[in-house]
């Protein structure tokens, strides 16, 4: 392990490390616009000068250590060097961050304000660019804002594969294009370019306009989306900026969807399923309990459904593949010696999804099926005949499979065909309003946070089960 | 450019395996010396014959000017006005084959005999001021000997 020095402090480097990588090991952040760490080691953006003792400036991300070697981060001739870069940076760049999206956390306005801070020293006209260059109905890019860093590039080729972007031209005339085969549209990882842009040259067309970061916070969650269970930023209007009287809606919705890097389950991306996530949450909810399809109070439902549960000589559980690890723990203790139960697919694979691949993208689109089936078998639904009662939790049970004569509860938090046809409803909390956890396909356990509160009428399915199984009950 | 496989292959043979994409630039100018320009079809098999990634393709094609997408006139005039050029004249060159030829430089003639460039140093500045026709280049000139080239190509 080679020792060097970083702004006069022994840190221990590996054999095989740049010292852009020592430097970030032991806490010291060098400036980077084309280097990433999953990235591969381009070199073209020069703001990560240091300066080596006796052998002058060179970048860092492209630097072996070398044992004894005194690295300066921030001497005077380094950080004369970046403000010449950034002046070179900005030559054609339209400086427009009053209406950029990533205002707030790009990299280029912060390194601007720490290093340069000047207007531009050249009197030439700016080259103009595209600036709404439409890349796929999810993104767009403004080429003016673009510093030709290439990780978007890198991206494509050496992650998702896709090959979907590439530089065409050259010099001042440099663009970042899409393939014209399309290739960009069908990535299905492709908004990871926008978190990767050290600039607001890539947007959502999801997020465009919607928000200023900084009115922005994030809660730690995971996608929903399939058995990888990605762990995710959600992010929602903080509690300070809540607005008060337009719009009031944006207060409970999801702003946008980023990733929260996580070496054990995936990295630092996600797929866009999981960056679409508000359409999922943002379906038509069920908030009113019901009784024989009318409207009820949650108390009058909880007895009805208990009723039936103590009753029933044959009852069947169709068990939630989205529950919590806590939540299907309960439904275990209080519920499964009562019901035969049955893991259920709350979502199937829809038309047009990617089923699988090999980065992330798993064919069961549940999140907790692992820990459902350790606790319930992986036996599928079946109704045994006499069957004279379904408890159905969650959504993707098709009500014509209602053995006759079969009473139907439902516990869920969408409206589906089950629960119009049940006897009892009772609305369910989604992962958004409560804590809990979920066990991934290979058996990785991640946390996700609640970020709204629960709507009025609505229950966590935790509670549910132990007044259904009647344990308060006298 | 199926035609010209066999010659790609003799490329092929002297690389190691997996490095088509080195083949880009070589094959796309083969097949502009054949057919005089690089056609949709002849992308659409380049990236099936190398195996490269589509845009790989268009990112060379976008970035050397001297690539063309679209066909050019029989006669290919190509006037240098770089420095030592313009210093000898390069201009007066350039005005006087669009007043003979009736067409602006990135032109064709509407008889597709002739399409005139205005292109950056040709490498002959010790013959200034040059231009290339196809691939000859005519040097020291002027607008009389002008004259005598364009009535050698058939210019009424
Ligand atoms: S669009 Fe963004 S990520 Fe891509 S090259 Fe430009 S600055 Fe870099
Ligand atoms: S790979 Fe699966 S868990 Fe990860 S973001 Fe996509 S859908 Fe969600
Ligand atoms: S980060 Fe080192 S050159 Fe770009
Ligand atoms: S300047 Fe014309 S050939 Fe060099």
């Amino acid at each position: 392990m080679p020792t060097i020095y970083i702004d006069g402090r022994p840190v221990e480097a590996a054999e095989d490390q740049t010292v852009m990588q020592a430097a970030r090991a032991a806490g010291v952040e060098i400036p980077h616009f084309c280097w990433h760490p999953a990235l591969s080691v381009p070199g073209n953006c020069r703001i990560c000068m240091v300066e080596v003792e006796g052998k002058g400036t060179d970048i860092a991300c492209n630097m072996p250590v070398k044992a004894g070697m005194k690295v300066f981060t921030n001497s005077d001739e380094v950080v004369a060097h970046r403000k010449a870069i950034l002046q070179l940076t900005l030559l054609n760049h339209p400086v427009d961050c009053g209406i950029c999206d990533k205002a707030g956390e790009c990299t280029l306005q912060d390194y601007h304000y720490r290093y340069n801070g000047e207007p531009s020293v050249s009197v030439d006209a700016k080259v103009p660019a595209t600036k709404f260059n439409e890349l796929s109905d999810r993104i767009v890019l403004d080429n003016e804002r673009c510093i030709l860093c290439s990780r978007c590039v890198r991206f494509t080729r050496e992650v998702s594969g896709s090959n979907g972007l590439g530089i065409e031209h050259r010099a001042d005339h440099s663009r970042v294009q899409p393939s014209s085969d399309g290739a960009f549209r069908g990535d299905p990882y492709s908004d990871n370019v926008v978190d990767l842009c050290p600039v607001g040259a890539l947007l959502s067309r999801r997020f465009l306009y919607r928000s200023r970061v900084w009115y922005l916070e994030p809660t730690p969650s995971v996608c929903p989306g399939c058995e990888r269970g990605c762990t995710i930023n959600v992010w929602h209007r903080l509690e300070d900026w809540k607005l008060k009287s337009v719009a009031t809606k944006e207060n409970s919705r999801i702003a946008r969807v980023t990733p929260l890097e996580n070496p054990a389950v995936n990295g630092p991306w996600i797929c866009n399923k999981g960056r679409d996530l508000a359409d999922l949450f943002e379906r038509p909810r069920t908030t009113q309990a019901k009784v024989g399809g009318r409207p009820a109070e949650i108390d009058e439902a909880v007895a009805a459904a208990r009723r039936l549960i103590a009753t029933a000589t044959r009852p069947v559980a169709l068990v939630s593949s989205w529950g919590s690890n806590e939540e299907l723990e309960a439904f275990a203790r209080h519920l499964g010696g009562r019901l035969a139960c049955f893991v259920k697919a709350d979502h199937r694979p829809r038309e047009g999804e990617v089923l699988e691949d090999g980065l992330l993208i798993k064919a069961g689109k549940n999140p907790n099926s692992r820990r459902a089936r350790e606790l319930f078998g992986d036996a599928a639904p079946s109704f045994a005949p006499g069957t004279d009662l379904v408890l159905c939790w969650g959504e993707g049970f098709d009500p014509a499979l209602l053995p006759a004569g079969a009473k139907l509860i439902v516990i869920g938090s969408f409206f589906d065909a089950a629960t119009d046809r049940a006897d009892v409803l009772l609305p369910a909390s989604t992962q958004l309003e409560r804590d809990g956890h979920y066990t991934n396909f290979e058996g990785v356990v991640s946390a996700f946070a609640a970020c709204f509160p629960r709507p009025a009428g609505v229950a966590d399915a935790e509670a549910l089960f132990g007044l259904l199984a009647g344990e308060d009950a006298t | 450019m199926r035609h010209l496989i066999p010659e790609f292959e003799a490329m092929k043979k002297r690389l190691p395996p997996g490095e088509n994409g080195v083949l880009v630039l070589p094959c796309l100018k083969r097949i502009q010396e054949d057919r005089g320009y690089v056609a949709d079809e002849d992308i659409d098999g380049l990236v099936e014959y190398l195996g490269v990634p589509r845009i790989q393709v268009e990112e060379v094609l976008s970035f050397y000017g001297m690539l063309r997408r679209a066909p050019i006139g029989r006669f290919h005039l190509q006037v240098c006005h770089n420095v030592s050029c313009s210093m000898h004249g390069a201009e007066r060159l350039l005005d006087r084959l669009q007043s003979r030829l009736g067409i602006a430089p990135g032109q064709t003639t509407p008889d597709g005999r002739f399409t005139l460039s205005r292109v950056e140093c040709l490498g002959s500045c010790g013959t200034a001021p040059v231009l290339m026709v196809n691939e000859r280049y005519y040097e020291l000139q002027s607008e009389p000997l002008l004259d005598v080239l364009l009535e050698e190509l058939g210019k009424p």
